[in-house]
């Protein structure tokens, strides 16, 4: 187990900066997660710490030891890539075995066969073990890939989207047990997703990364309540938070935000007492885009005092709840979304009254 | 109704499959039949005949004809030998590594096969004489890269490619040194492919005619050059050129049937496809 430390990390493929400056402190037993749309780097950065990728800058560290020179074999790291990598021509039993019947990392067959049967029983796949690969679906190839890291006793756990392929059930159970599985064995562990859930759950630390450079970095608290930029709010959370322009009016202590909605002004007294707000008096800022997270917009299907108008564009389900989008007319960030219960009888065009709880 | 018009049709595709094989088989057939008669029978019977063995002894007891087979084994062999030695690294330099020219690179490799052999071989036949390769084992084999390099090469890295490149990721970060991983990870994958390209190139060696005709004379003798001999200038012992054939066709016929189903799927599927 150990401490991971990138510094400075830079990675062009082509004309492509691929990193562009990347500082992480993963501390030892950490659960750090990598979170970020499509195409950011987090797989690049997973390969520069495997050793699979040379970074053209920088220094990777595993407890404060530089390891720019030392190839992957001997940097002592499981990774579960995200197409799996199984080996076709060997059973998923020796294909959990690989690593440890390595020159490197030598094991007594004894207890390669308990550490795969333990293996193997928290990824629920007993049944599995003398199948190829090819006689596989997806999600067990998934959970393969995850065993083969499992078995061993690496630096740092380093897994690139390993449920991405399970179904919905597996995958929650699975995030469940990885956690406790990471506090028990003690290891430090990099993960990368792109799903928030998986994110919020897992990480001791998030690190948000966009086009090669970290956007930002803390828990996952800090995250959600205090995102730095728009980016970092918008993905974070399910459904997607509101953002909206804001004229911002008032002088002295009394501030006020006016939205234009459907052609009228709606006016909003901002909290005195947040942080937000004394950075907009200080700043004297005239203009703001105002985030609203989708569960503090409050409506009615009847006209209600501090309400304003707007129409349903669509209401669709998303499980346990469901989620209203509204049209307000013709401005920048003209849709809102905001969550209600499951089975209203809302028709699209219909008219619903919006009050956004700007004080929560 | 449905199922007499099917039976039909297999009928009418049995019907000319037989038509087709025995187009195909006849020559063979033939040359078989030649070679059980003496040469008088040769021109004055068709299957009705006295069969003997006396071509055979001739050919295979009277004459160098074992000492034919074996240098073609010796140079067909060490040509596919080499071509496994060199094609290998070099379909998974291509496959894997990008540099300048890379796809230049593989297409002059094919070219090699387009050039009719009639055409490169007098240049060539000048050069061995100055260079001393001029029959040789070493010469033929050198030469006969020209035909079983391509092959191979095309054929094995295309193998490469299909296997994804993280599987090579993945056993070096199992600890396994770029060696282990080639030959425990990947040697095995692409073996069907290594397999049946070998085969086929061994059996084009072998079938090879223009080089060894003009490139080699009295040391180096494959057997495709030596079935001329019984052509004598005075006489023409058809008898004996039908045995000769016939046993220099062996091998390959016995190759082909044995990595039949191989050469089919190990030429046209990739390694990592279920």
């Amino acid at each position: 187990m150990a401490r991971i430390q990138l510094e400075n990390i830079k990675k062009a493929f082509g004309k492509v900066q691929a990193l562009d400056g990347i500082t992480l402190d993963v501390k030892d037993k950490e659960f750090f997660v990598l979170f970020g749309p499509a195409g950011a780097g987090k797989t690049t950065i997973l390969n520069c710490i495997a050793g699979i990728m040379m970074p053209e800058e920088g220094v990777v560290k595993f407890d404060g030891e530089i390891m720019n020179l030392v190839d992957s074999a001997h940097r002592n790291v499981a990774m579960v890539f995200e197409n799996y990598a199984l080996y076709p021509q060997m059973t998923v039993y020796d294909n959990m075995a690989s690593a440890l019947r390595s020159k490197l990392y030598k094991t007594d067959e004894a207890e390669i066969k308990k550490k795969i049967q333990w293996a193997a029983k928290i990824m629920k796949m007993e049944n599995l073990l003398e199948r190829l690969p090819s006689q596989l679906s997806n999600g067990q190839k998934q959970r393969v890939a995850m065993g083969r890291a499992l078995v061993r006793n690496p630096n740092v756990f380093l897994m690139d989207e390993p449920l991405a392929h399970l179904d919905a059930k597996l995958r929650n159970s699975m995030r469940t047990e990885l956690k406790e599985m990471q506090a028990n064995l003690g290891s430090t562990c990099i993960y990368v997703t792109h799903d928030f859930m998986e994110a919020m759950a897992l990480g001791d630390h998030i690190a948000i990364i966009k086009e090669g450079k970290i956007v930002q970095i803390g828990t996952g608290d800090e995250i959600y309540y205090m995102p730095c930029n728009e980016f970092t709010a918008q993905l974070m959370g399910d459904p997607e938070i509101n953002i909206i322009d804001a004229e911002i009016s008032g002088s002295g202590n009394a501030l006020a935000a006016s939205f234009g909605i459907n052609g009228s002004t709606v006016t909003y007294e901002l909290p005195m007492d947040s942080g937000v707000y004394a950075k907009i008096r200080d700043r004297q800022l005239k203009r703001a885009d105002i985030g609203i997270r989708p569960q503090h917009v409050k409506y009615s299907f009847e006209p209600a005092e501090g309400y304003f108008k707007a129409t349903v564009y669509s209401y669709e389900s998303i499980g346990n709840k469901s989620v209203i989008v509204s049209d307000l007319g013709d401005v920048r960030h003209s849709q809102l979304r905001m969550i209600a219960p499951n089975g209203l009888r809302v028709e699209p065009d219909s008219d619903i009254y919006i009050r956004l709880e700007i004080d929560h | 109704m449905k199922n007499n018009k099917q039976k039909g049709l297999n009928i009418l595709m049995n019907f000319l499959l037989i038509v087709y094989a025995v187009f195909a088989l006849f020559p063979l057939i033939w040359m078989l039949l030649i070679s059980f008669k003496s040469d008088t029978e040769v021109f004055t019977t068709t299957f009705i005949f006295h069969p003997t063995l006396a071509n055979y002894q001739e050919v295979l007891l009277r004459s160098d004809y074992i000492r034919y087979i074996r240098d073609s084994v010796i140079v067909a062999g060490g040509a596919v030998l080499v071509s496994i030695l060199v094609g290998v690294p070099a379909a998974y330099a291509l496959a894997r590594y990008n540099f300048p020219r890379k796809e230049e690179l593989a297409f002059q490799i094919l070219s090699y096969k387009f050039a009719p052999e009639i055409l490169v071989v007098l240049p060539l036949f000048m050069i061995y004489q100055k260079m001393g390769l001029y029959d040789s084992y070493v010469g033929l084999i050198w030469v006969y890269q020209l035909i079983s390099l391509p092959l191979l090469i095309w054929v094995v890295r295309g193998y490469f490619e299909d296997i994804s490149v993280e599987i090579e990721y993945a056993a070096q970060v199992d600890g396994y040194s770029w060696y282990q991983i080639f030959f425990k990870m990947l040697v095995p994958l692409i073996k069907p492919g290594l397999v049946s390209s070998a085969l086929l190139a061994f059996i084009f060696a072998w079938n090879c005619f223009t080089f060894p005709l003009i490139l080699s004379s009295n040391k180096v003798y494959p057997v495709t050059v030596a079935i001329m001999k019984y052509l004598g200038t005075d006489s023409a012992h058809y008898g004996q050129l039908a045995v000769a054939s016939t046993v220099s066709a062996i091998p390959a016929m016995v190759f082909a049937l044995c990595i039949q189903k191989h050469l089919v799927r190990g030429l046209s599927f990739g390694a990592v496809k279920g």
